[in-house]
């Protein structure tokens, strides 16, 4: 065993005692236990769902979803999207806030540079040694939805296990960004409120870009939706024209296709759809320019939404996602569109499988790639600092 | 980071290593030359704190640092564990230079104000360190025993830290220090806490470590625990070595005799005439207080030095014969001798005199320089 190997293993095992020693360790994982518990306890067959064999009273039932869907939709969508992005990761923040602060503090830090290591060899390995914990409470989490799926839902997805890595990286996004903070600070709180703040201008980012491709997609979804309406009502004005005169006992070449004026004389509401369409494309051409300026701004950023969302990427099928989108009322689930005025009510079902693809369509490499890159670039600043700064 | 490889050639020793070696200091275990750190840069005000320390500690020697606050030895110890970079370094440690990584596995360290962490238990933070140095796990458990119960710390090997006491911790921060078997130890304030019966272990671990050959640097303010231990010493004032030797190298010329006589009202005249007759009196210099005490001051006609405080006789004579006659004249004129001792300053005599400013008598103010130093030094 070389000393490198050793001394890293060293770091880590302290790591580990430190974080054992800590009570929020033990706490968080004992709530992560719970987490997993609770929707193990959530069951449905073809009477409907059930917890602790106490029927719900929702009118789901097997026929709807299958039970393996539903544990994935229950974990991925509930137990990953909420617990470990959000609820867990705070409370990881919080317990691994001290990994630098700690390590830089007086009285520690001299003992630990005078040994035959460098300096950025130990700083990036007690970085790393922080990511154990999330590493720990990942693990535990999606061997205990591999089980639960398994055993209740009878599908052994071994895909639950890409909730590592992807949870990982996701929470070493933060990490990176804490371990600069506590560099520059050498204070655990100070670090972890800034993180916090950095996170949360993060979500601000994703929340507006969501909104934008939202919107940009409402926007085509209305134009296609209104163009299709408009070839509809054209076609049954051709038609309608054609009858009436055909009524009025005027002959008509076989061929013949009524002018735009002929065809206005049976359906007035024509321009009106005309001018929503055009109203709609404007739309879709103002807010290219934002999607594509807060594409590239989030090219730079690390993306902590997308990586998350990696796993209904990998993990989710397409059949759990159509049982999914299964639960939206049906009149709210398609685009309608009012013939008169040519208002399009944007079906959440649309909506959702266009934003989707918007999600999709960006690369893993964009995803996970540019926001390495971040954090690379972010633990090279910290790399220079620490070894250069005197202690 | 490190030290230039002035004066220092590469050698090539075992397992493909590349090493530094001076040939001119290869029984130097600490060779250093030029070696400066000035704090502070672009936007902040900068403060010398070492100002070219020039030292060297021989292999196999307990070297004693000594200074006054803010002298720079925690910053000279500093840059030789790498957790300061200096300004400027010319210099070998173990015969790598000053800095070399691979050199501190061969190298103990007790930093000062340490704050090992509490969750650990003593036997683990030996293991610890002992694996940041890279020390097998096989070695790390058979030393973790025997420093433990070097340090009389067996008892309390699987307790936390966080119960430890002050005294306690020490003695498991000097294990950990000896845990990966060092060729040299620098040990900064190593008998901080510590009440009396540790200090004493202390001392005893320092001679087995001296014994077995190994070199020990000791930082510490306890000038008379230095003076017990120590083979060698410098005094650091204002970031420069003022004094660097044997004890009895910088006492030279300082040592001599003291005889004492019966107080009576006449102690003085009958000093000054048992004295050889063409001793020479000198003036009391004004900015000697310990002289202008002297009743007499003056140099024997063989050039030493005589000092008369009423019934006391300092001569700065070194051999005992030399002091036959002027006691056989003390005795003719039938003077009582309460004492007669050799005299030598301690280690704290000799702190005082460094640290001590020539012209106004006073205690240098702490700092590696004083405001014209420093503007100086901001200057260039």
């Amino acid at each position: 065993m070389t000393v490198a190997v050793r001394q890293t293993m060293a770091m880590f095992l302290d790591a580990y005692r430190e974080l054992a020693a800590g009570k929020l360790f033990w706490i968080t994982l004992a709530l992560s236990a719970l987490v997993a518990g609770a929707f193990a306890a959530v069951g449905i067959d073809e009477d409907g769902l059930s917890v602790f064999w106490i029927d719900l009273p929702f009118p789901i039932t097997s026929s709807d979803i299958t039970p393996a869907s539903l544990y994935k939709l229950l974990f991925f969508q509930f137990g990953l999207g909420v617990w470990l992005t959000w609820i867990a990761t705070v409370l990881a923040l919080v317990t691994t806030a001290s990994i630098i602060p700690s390590l830089v503090s007086s009285g520690v830090i001299d003992s630990m540079i005078a040994k035959p290591i460098s300096r950025t060899r130990l700083f990036l390995t007690r970085y790393a040694t922080g990511l154990l914990f999330a590493l720990l409470q990942v693990t535990l989490f999606s061997l205990s939805a591999f089980l639960v799926i398994g055993v209740r839902g009878g599908e052994w997805i071994w895909s639950s296990f890409l909730a590592v890595p992807i949870v990982l990286v996701f929470f070493s996004y933060l990490s990176a960004i804490m371990a600069f903070f506590g560099l520059l600070t050498r204070s655990t709180i100070s670090s972890l409120l800034l993180t916090l703040l950095v996170w949360f201008m993060l979500f601000i980012v994703n929340v507006v870009d969501n909104e934008i491709i939202e919107a940009h997609e409402a926007a085509k979804i209305r134009v296609e939706s209104q163009e299709r309406n408009l070839d509809t009502a054209l076609e049954n004005a051709r038609l309608s024209y054609i009858q009436q005169q055909e009524r009025q006992g005027n002959e008509l070449p076989e061929d013949y296709r009524p002018t735009r004026d002929e065809v206005l004389t049976v359906n007035v509401f024509i321009p009106t759809l005309e001018r929503a369409i055009e109203r709609n494309r404007e739309s879709v051409q103002d807010l290219e320019p934002w999607s594509r300026g807060m594409f590239i701004a989030k090219s730079i950023l690390p993306k902590t939404g997308e990586t998350i969302g990696l796993l209904d990427r990998f993990v989710m099928s397409e059949e759990d996602a159509t049982a999914f989108l299964g639960f939206i009322p049906e009149d709210m689930a398609e685009t309608e569109v009012d013939d008169e005025t040519g208002a399009v009510r944007v079906g959440i079902r649309d909506s959702a499988t266009a934003v989707a693809e918007v999600y999709e369509s960006r690369s893993l490499v964009w995803v996970v790639g540019t926001s390495l890159v971040f954090e690379g670039f972010i633990l090279g600043i910290c790399g220079i600092i620490f070894a250069r700064r005197d202690f | 980071m490190g030290c230039h490889r002035a004066k220092i050639r590469p050698t090539e020793t075992g397992a493909g290593d590349l090493q530094y070696a001076s040939g001119m200091s290869s029984d130097l275990a600490i060779d250093l030359e030029h070696v400066a750190k000035t704090y502070g840069g672009l936007f902040r005000k900068k403060t010398p704190a070492l100002r070219g320390i020039e030292m060297r500690v021989h292999r196999g020697e307990v070297f004693g640092l000594l200074g006054p606050n803010g002298a720079g030895k925690s910053t000279l110890v500093k840059i030789l564990m790498t957790v300061i970079r200096p300004s400027r370094c010319s210099g070998s440690m173990l015969g790598g230079r000053v800095g070399h990584k691979p050199t501190l596995g061969r190298v103990g360290y007790l930093p000062e104000h340490h704050a090992f962490p509490g969750y650990l238990s003593g036997a683990q933070v030996i293991d610890f360190f002992g694996a940041m140095a890279g020390v097998p796990r096989r070695e790390r458990r058979r030393r973790s025993d025997e420093l433990l119960e070097l340090v009389g710390m067996t008892d309390w090997a699987k307790r936390k830290l966080r119960s430890y006491s002050k005294g306690m911790r020490q003695r498991i921060g000097i294990a950990q220090a000896l845990v990966n078997n060092p060729e040299l130890i620098l040990l900064d304030e190593p008998t901080d806490g510590v009440d009396p019966v540790g200090r004493r272990d202390i001392r005893d671990v320092l001679q087995r470590l001296k014994d077995e050959g190994r070199t020990v640097f000791i930082n510490s303010h306890l000038l008379s625990e230095l003076e017990m231990v120590c083979d060698r010493v410098a005094i650091l004032v204002k970031g420069v070595v003022a004094q660097q030797g044997t004890i009895d190298e910088l006492t030279e010329g300082q040592r001599g005799y003291l005889i004492r006589v019966a107080e009576t009202d006449d102690a003085t005249n009958l000093l000054r005439e048992a004295l050889p007759k063409t001793s020479r009196q000198l003036p009391p210099p004004e900015a000697d207080p310990l002289a202008k005490r002297a009743g007499f001051r003056g140099l024997l006609p063989s050039g030493e030095s005589i000092e008369i405080d009423r019934n006391v006789l300092r001569l700065g004579l070194t051999e005992p014969e030399q002091i036959q006659p002027i006691v056989d004249e003390i005795r003719r004129r039938a003077g009582v001798i309460d004492e007669i001792r050799a005299i030598r300053p301690s280690l704290e005599d000799l702190f005082m005199q460094a640290v001590t400013d020539p012209t106004t008598g006073e205690a240098l103010t702490p700092g590696a320089a004083n405001k014209s130093q420093i503007a100086q030094e901001s200057g260039r």
